[in-house]
């Protein structure tokens, strides 16, 4: 028997007490990864977002569209090396399937912007050259089972069909992106179909690349000055920020998950701070043994405070697997409108949480420990 | 020279305001290879005399020297240390850890010392056999009947090797038959492993096992004597 086995000995010598205390654990590690990993979203933004990419959008909402005159404006600002725009469709391929982001964009600049998103050049060719083609993500092809060169009806609440039922596109291809899990891969199509059908010359928003990302700020600050008083103002930001922007309007999920987190971990505290002073009072003469063999007050409350921190961090450990198992899986097989992000600082933050809580509650029976006079415990019980 | 020595040993308690004088003034000396009965009425003592040559006490006044060591110079460290090298502790209530099994409630002393794992397990094998038990090493206490788990508490007492063993009452939770048997093993741990053995007891029939009596009354010692019946 060496020491670490007699702690797990120790801990394990009530297993029904010590095994509902570590489940309780484990969930609220659970728990952790899990609301961090959304709430890490809300307060960075998409990690892999480019900084070197900014958006404009209109300075009111996201609702409002900018002309499409503001392109050239921009354009020739300095440091703005590349311009493409997109627009909310806001399309539904079946009945009650209203999660599928559709943009219409310019054909010709949008894989420039977005240079990591990967499409075969004939695809490409046939996107720019046909008015009616969409190029959709792979994810989107497999959810309906679509092929290549299939007729997609696509209906809009946001912009109905004029002739009546639905808009029609040619699937020529699909993209995808070397940001693997972490990108927001809509359903694509060509802008002037949308345009043509309705006969006006605006866009929701404009992405553009920058020189360099150190001026991300003064370009965004130059951009918004230009259209300054005009009747479409404009807002501009890094991607990252614009994301995390529309998060955010769902409410303020990093306070949010921060008082969870909170309530969670304090009953927690004291769950298992009453199993380990339960477990000190029961084990108060066979502590008192331990010193009368020999074993040292400091060693004696080393043994307690180690059990509370094997306790705590093999709970998190379980936890912290769990949880990264979940969100990975999360991450890789919902779409990507679902804001989950797996950051490793999580993990590192819930490993320090397991340690700090086990030094809290092992630290009160492993001072009792070393205050523990032998001979006043054996006669006490 | 003594083994052990208690030199004018006093020892008071505080209750509150009321000042308990336990032992006064006491002096005793136990040779090497001894095995001494402490006997008296309840209240004289003996247990605290147990507790001060253990290492587990101070005494109020006075000093108790073991094979040299004056115990009152030691730090708590050092006196833990001490107590792992040259004490093995037998209770009445035999006090093994109930998570453990018995060949691991012997092993727990040696987890001080610097032996291996497998050392560690030969070693408590070994005292296992000495106490007659080498077939229950799997056996938890809840498993073992009272005098078998006094067996098991007097292996974990020699398990380390010392040289002095200190048993408070060790058949006093036992019926006779296992008292006796106890008491043997303790007579033969003393005739042939040679350990110096200071047990407390009330019963005159354990004490005819000892080699020397000592009967303490009020903290004072009043009869020291060899037991004339010693086998």
């Amino acid at each position: 028997m060496g020491r670490i086995q007699f702690l797990l000995r120790c801990m394990f010598r009530h297993k029904l007490r010590t095994t509902l205390t570590m489940l309780s654990l484990v969930t609220a590690f659970l728990l952790f990864v899990m609301l961090r990993s959304v709430a890490v979203v809300f307060e960075t933004g998409w990690v892999n977002f480019e900084e070197v990419r900014l958006t404009t959008q209109s300075k009111y909402s996201m609702i409002e569209l900018l002309p499409l005159s503001h392109q050239d404006t921009i354009l020739s600002i300095d440091g703005v090396v590349d311009i493409t725009h997109a627009s909310w469709f806001g399309g539904i391929f079946e009945e009650g399937e209203t999660g599928d982001a559709t943009f219409a964009v310019d054909p010709e600049s949008y894989f420039d912007v977005y240079s990591e998103y990967v499409v075969d050049p004939d695809q490409l060719d046939e996107f720019k050259t046909t008015r009616t083609a969409a190029l959709a993500p792979q994810s989107l092809i497999d959810k309906y089972g679509w092929e290549i060169g299939q007729k997609i009806p696509v209906i809009s609440p946001i912009f109905p069909n004029p002739a009546g039922g639905p808009f029609v596109f040619d699937l020529v291809g699909s993209y995808s992106s070397t940001n693997e899990g972490n990108d927001f891969l809509a359903f694509l199509f060509h802008y002037e179909y949308l345009t043509d059908t309705f006969a006006f010359g605006r866009v929701g928003w404009y992405m553009l690349t920058i020189d360099d990302p150190e001026r991300a700020d003064e370009i965004a600050r130059e951009i918004d000055s230009r259209f300054e008083n005009s009747s479409d103002e404009t807002r501009s930001m890094t991607e990252s920020e614009s994301f995390r922007q529309f998060a955010s309007q769902i409410g303020d999920i990093s306070l949010m998950v921060t008082g969870i987190l909170s309530a969670v971990f304090f009953t927690m505290i004291l769950l298992t701070a009453n199993t380990m002073v339960q477990g000190y009072r029961e084990r108060i003469p066979e502590l008192a043994v331990m010193k009368t063999l020999g074993f040292s007050n400091s060693s004696v409350s080393a043994y307690i405070l180690a059990e509370a921190m094997l306790m705590c961090s093999l709970s998190a450990a379980v936890g912290i697997g769990i949880g990264t198992l979940v969100v990975l899986g999360v991450q890789e097989y919902m779409p990507p409108m679902i804001p989950i992000y797996f950051d490793p600082v999580t993990c590192i933050w819930a490993g320090a949480i397991a340690v700090g809580l086990g030094v809290f509650v092992g630290s009160a029976p492993a001072i009792n420990a070393n205050r523990l006079v032998i001979v006043d415990a054996l006669q006490a019980h | 020279m003594s083994l052990v020595s208690l030199q004018s040993v006093s020892k008071t308690y505080t209750k509150g305001r009321e000042r308990v004088d336990v032992l006064s003034d006491l002096s005793l000396d136990i040779e090497k290879n001894d095995f001494v009965a402490l006997m008296g009425p309840s209240g004289s003592g003996k247990t605290t005399v147990l507790n001060l040559i253990g290492g587990l006490d101070h005494p109020t006044s006075g000093d108790v020297v073991v094979d040299g060591a004056s115990l009152k110079s030691l730090s708590p460290g050092k006196l833990a240390r001490w107590r792992s090298q040259n004490i093995g502790f037998v209770f009445q209530f035999y006090n093994l850890l109930p998570a453990l099994t018995a060949q691991r409630n012997i092993e727990l002393p040696l987890l001080l010392t610097k032996l291996r794992g497998k050392e560690r397990k030969q070693n408590a094998l070994t005292a296992l056999d000495i106490v007659g038990l080498g077939d229950r090493s799997k056996h938890k206490p809840s498993q073992l009947s009272g005098g078998q788990q006094q067996r098991v508490a007097i292996a974990r007492a020699i398990v380390a090797d010392p040289s002095i063993l200190v048993c408070d009452e060790p058949t006093g939770d036992l019926d006779r038959a296992n008292a006796e048997e106890i008491l043997d093993l303790l007579q033969t741990l003393n005739q042939k492993h040679e350990k110096t053995i200071v047990m407390v007891t009330h019963d005159p029939k354990a004490a005819d096992h000892a080699k020397t009596t000592v009967y303490l009354d009020k903290g004072q010692l009043t009869v020291q004597e060899p037991v004339s019946s010693a086998s």
